[in-house]
């Protein structure tokens, strides 16, 4: 695939900056984590949330050398909690970013190259859908629909896929009025053709970078939600219902008497997050020239 | 005599992003500026023509590296790779910049533009800097109406006479104009170009004129020097140099433009402008002179022309040394 | 790019068409989601006044209509305001929404004001001292708190303020003080309120249980004003016009006031209203479930367990047109500050 190696080129060119060797690092732990927790995790059982029978007596326990990070309100070993969560945390980031930005792209390259009718009504379809704040449709998905996954990510590509599409069209319409580009429309290139080699082949690296910064914010995000209530069932080994069930269960006292709850799996929602960022941040300062310019206070 | 700017070997570099190598845009120049001259620096684009007008205004940009030294009014400003500029800019030299689009703020209007300079170099008041500000404009053929404007509002041609307005206001001695009349009307041009040239003649404001536009220096300079490539190929009084042109590329460039009075063909100038990365000692107009010989791999010193007074040109051809 | 009047009033357009979008979106879930509409709009009702209940909401509604008639109606009971009694709280929706959002607004704007000014500052003086030490200091600490989620924040604060003070900041006042000074509150500003009628005791009360989810939800927008303005300001400092400046003689710190601050206020801005509705949500999570504060997130959660529909429907839109609102204000906002455009 053309648009790959350029980007490649970019990872490569980032290496040996010490934040995108942090952000590496952390990022392939998390995802290493996310696919063999169930097999290192001390209780796995517990991790995907049954609730051990007959041992009423552990719960809530102070983190100890049995349970690194404690027990839940029902007794559940928060450590294989927590770092099973590891996979639904990597589910959500990536489908979020990855479906919303194929319809970004998508839309935002057709509004650019087609112009008239299409570029009217693709604008006005991603205005529409960036006016919605996120929660909303999660709301509606939830007086709907079952919880699971599929409200999480449904609700938040619903809206995000509008970003894509808006910063897309933007880059679009700067390389659509383009001297090749116009030349290979003339030299009968099919639009497809066209549209993959020239249009986003071009503008497919800032894209993808900020794609990876979002990981970030989707995990954030997706947290938000299920955190409310509003996406994941209870119990499911996912940090922001890990969160919930340890502030809502607990009530307001709960970071109190038993910070351990609150503190694990917002501490990896935090290390997750800042191994994206981390792994945008120099890619994105490598690509955009402002960024990159030398500047200070010379006068 | 006092002089207003003297360059010891002064050569301007600019550092690349990655800090690996320098473009040298200005190479060991040596040059002086009496008090009461106005000095007119022509050449190519890309000829370092601006990094040495911003040099002496100081206003390098932090990524520029120096070498040498820049004396202005006997104030070391430059001095190898310090720079010290406190004082002088604004009161004892100020400047008007190439690009009049850019180079007011858009958020602020021309009072405003006025009233800060006035402030903090002179202490004026806003009522003080009014007042200045109008008897500026009223020099550069403005009216007292673009006070109340903004930037946009103004044509090309009027930002242009206001950053002049600016510049002359706070009464420096030696005003650095960066091609003054790119944006302007040819008829408004002669008269900007007047009134500079009387300002330096009856206000005794030391003038540096930079310009690619030979057909200007004759109406205003005394003096003139072409550079090429960062370096001064020749020097001397503007009549001298316009009509005993020594130096194959000043008559290069003489060929190509038409001059008052003087009846002649005009040919274009051949060969692309010259970027200099590694500063090698060469002659830089080897590669396009039609006289060019062997000799000139290495670099000509600056010498004398004749008995013209202060008429010098850095070319082996007149040297002494013929072909090889 | 500053912003046109005409994309201005293009945008307001738009925001009218996405409104009645999301309200007619809505209606059709309300419509052919399974279950009987009218129930739903009832809020699932059981006993004896149930009937009756179920009646009414079918009158309410207009099924027996046709639909574009029964969405007209719909659209227009939204803009008046109009959508009946509250299940849960038994007074009128319009009610329950209103005193949610002068709850939440309060703690949003609070933290705004205190948020926006600091990032700014932040941003310029770290700007100005690139390469520093403070500089890097701020780079990393707004890399670190950006990728906090904010209830995690806010529940670690909680926790430093209880551990440290024993104070527990939960619920938007003490309801005994209030009770017994007599606290009456009018607009629903609390520390407004409190102002008004002089009960400092209450004032400093409500304003120390709203420092903490202030702080929480302050940190994004911090992050990304001080992050922003930096960039602004690296910019600016490379301008034309400001090294024209410095060639004319102004003064360092008239450049930086008046050329490099006038040119960053209108994007900073922007940002700052884009940070705010992304924050309307990070406010209803740390209000509702860290601090036990009412406000929109309490009334979103007691909407779904109660099945209090109407409420839950008319949050939904009434958010969307307030996130729809900010949007657009600062717009006009951020075009009436630039010279650039004319009013
Ligand atoms: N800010 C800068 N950063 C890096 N290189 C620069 C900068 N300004 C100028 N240069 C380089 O220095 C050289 C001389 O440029 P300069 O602007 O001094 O030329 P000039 O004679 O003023 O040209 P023109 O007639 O087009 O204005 C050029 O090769 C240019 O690429
Ligand atoms: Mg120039």
């Amino acid at each position: 695939m053309p648009p790959s190696l350029p980007f490649i080129r970019l990872v490569h060119r980032n290496l040996r900056k010490y934040r995108f060797k942090i952000g590496l690092s952390i990022t392939i732990a998390i995802l290493v984590l996310s696919l063999i927790s169930q097999y290192i995790a001390p209780y796995p059982r517990e991790g995907l949330g049954y609730v051990p029978v007959g041992e009423e007596n552990r719960r809530l326990l102070h983190p100890s050398p049995q349970h690194l990070f404690g027990t839940d309100t029902l007794g559940r070993d928060l450590f294989s909690r927590v770092i099973m969560a590891s996979r639904s945390a990597i589910i959500q980031a990536f489908s979020v970013v990855f479906l919303s930005l194929i319809i970004g792209l998508i839309v935002g390259v057709l509004a650019a190259y087609f112009k008239g009718l299409v570029e009217l009504v693709l604008n006005y379809l991603t205005e529409l859908f960036m006016a919605i704040p996120s929660i909303v449709i999660a709301l509606f998905f939830r007086l709907t629909l079952e919880a699971g996954f599929h409200v999480v990510i449904i609700s938040l590509v619903t809206t995000w896929w509008a970003w894509y599409a808006r910063i897309t069209y933007v880059y679009a319409k700067g390389v659509v009025e383009l001297d090749y580009v116009v030349l290979a429309k003339l030299s009968g290139l099919s639009s497809a053709k066209i549209i993959m080699r020239h249009v986003v082949g071009v503008i497919i690296q800032p894209i993808l970078v900020q794609a990876i910064s979002d990981l970030g914010s989707a995990l954030l995000e997706a947290s938000g939600i299920n955190f409310m209530g509003l996406g994941l069932p209870p119990g499911y080994p996912d940090w922001g219902v890990i969160l919930y069930e340890g502030i809502s269960e607990m009530g307001i006292m709960a970071f109190t008497r038993t910070p351990w709850l609150v503190f694990y799996p917002g501490l990896f929602i935090l290390l997750t997050t800042l191994g994206f960022t981390l792994l945008a941040d120099p890619l994105r300062e490598d690509l955009d020239p402002r960024l990159r310019r030398r500047w200070k206070l010379w006068f | 005599m006092v002089l207003a700017v003297r360059a010891g070997g002064i050569s301007i570099g600019y550092i690349d992003e990655e800090e690996e190598y320098i473009v040298w845009a200005v190479r060991g120049v040596d040059l002086a500026i009496e008090e009461g001259d106005a000095f007119c620096l022509v050449g190519e684009s890309g000829s370092g023509k601006t990094t040495f007008a911003s040099a002496i205004a100081g206003i390098l940009p932090p990524h520029a590296v120096t070498r040498g030294k820049l004396y202005i009014f006997d104030r070391l400003a430059i001095d190898e790779s310090t720079w010290n500029f406190n004082g002088l800019r604004g009161r004892v030299v100020s400047y008007i910049p190439q690009n009049p689009g850019t180079s007011l703020s858009p958020f602020l209007t021309v009072e405003d533009h006025f009233y800060y300079v006035l402030r903090d170099t002179l202490r004026y008041d806003r009522e003080k800097s009014r007042k200045a500000a109008m008897e500026a404009l009223l020099k550069v053929g403005l009216d007292r109406g673009v006070l109340e404007d903004y930037p946009h509002e103004l044509s090309g041609g009027m930002q242009q006479r206001v950053l002049i307005a600016i510049a002359l206001a706070s009464n420096a001695k030696i005003i650095v104009a960066d091609e003054p009349t790119s944006a302007i009307d040819a008829n408004l041009r002669a008269s900007v170009l007047q009134l500079l040239g009387r300002l330096n003649r009856e206000y005794r404001v030391t003038l540096l004129l930079v310009t690619h536009d030979l057909a200007s220096t004759s109406i205003v300079c005394n003096r003139l020097a072409v550079m090429l490539a960062g370096k001064i190929v020749e020097t001397g009084r503007t009549i001298s140099v316009l009509r005993n042109p020594q130096h194959p590329y000043t008559k290069m460039l003489l060929d190509c433009v038409p001059l008052l009075g003087v009846k002649k063909p005009l040919k274009p100038l051949p060969g692309e402008p010259i970027q200099v990365v590694e500063d090698k000692a060469i002659c830089p107009f080897r590669e396009r002179c039609p006289r060019a010989i062997d000799k000139c791999v290495e670099e000509p010193p600056l010498k004398p022309v004749g008995d013209e007074e202060n008429h010098y040109v850095k070319c082996w051809r007149l040297t002494g040394v013929e072909s090889g | 790019m500053p912003v046109s009047l005409n994309y201005i009033f293009k945008r307001i357009i738009l925001s009218i068409l996405v409104v009645i979008g999301v309200i007619v979106f809505s209606y059709i879930l309300l419509l052919y989601t399974p279950g009987d509409p009218a129930v739903k709009w009832a809020g699932n009702p059981r006993g004896p006044e149930a009937r009756k209940a179920i009646e009414m909401a079918r009158r309410e509604l207009g099924l027996d209509q046709p639909i574009h008639v029964q969405i007209a109606q719909f659209i227009y009971h939204v803009f008046t305001g109009n959508l009946g009694l509250s299940i849960a709280y038994k007074v009128p929706v319009s009610q329950v929404i209103t005193s949610g959002f002068t709850a939440t607004l309060e703690l949003l704007v609070f933290a705004y004001l205190l948020a926006v000014p600091l990032g700014l500052w932040l941003g310029i003086y770290s700007a100005l001292r690139r390469g520093s030490r403070f500089d890097s200091f701020i780079q990393s600490l707004s890399v670190v708190l950006a990728s906090m989620p904010t209830f995690w924040l806010g529940a670690i604060i909680a926790l430093i303020s209880y551990s440290t003070t024993g104070f527990l900041p939960y619920g938007r006042v003490s309801y005994k003080l209030a009770a017994s000074t007599g606290f009456n509150p009018i607009t629903g500003f609390y520390l407004l309120d409190a102002l008004i009628q002089g009960n400092y005791a209450v004032f400093l009360d409500a304003l120390l249980r709203i420092i903490p989810p202030a702080l929480a939800i302050s940190v994004y927008p911090i992050g990304v004003v001080a992050r922003v303005s930096r960039t602004l300001v690296a910019e600016a400092l490379l301008e034309d016009y400001v090294r024209t400046a410095v060639a004319w003689g102004v003064r360092r710190n008239t450049i930086i006031k008046h050329f490099v601050l006038k040119s960053i206020i209108p994007p900073v801005i922007q940002i700052s209203g884009l940070a705010f509705v992304y924050s309307i949500v990070d406010a209803m999570v740390v209000e509702s479930l860290v601090f036990g504060r009412e406000g929109l997130g309490s009334i979103l959660l007691d909407s779904l367990h109660k099945a209090d529909f109407r409420v839950t429907i008319a949050l939904a839109i009434y958010l969307t047109i307030f996130y729809i609102l900010v949007n657009t204000i600062v717009d006009i906002i951020q075009a009436s500050i630039d010279p650039r455009v004319k009013i």
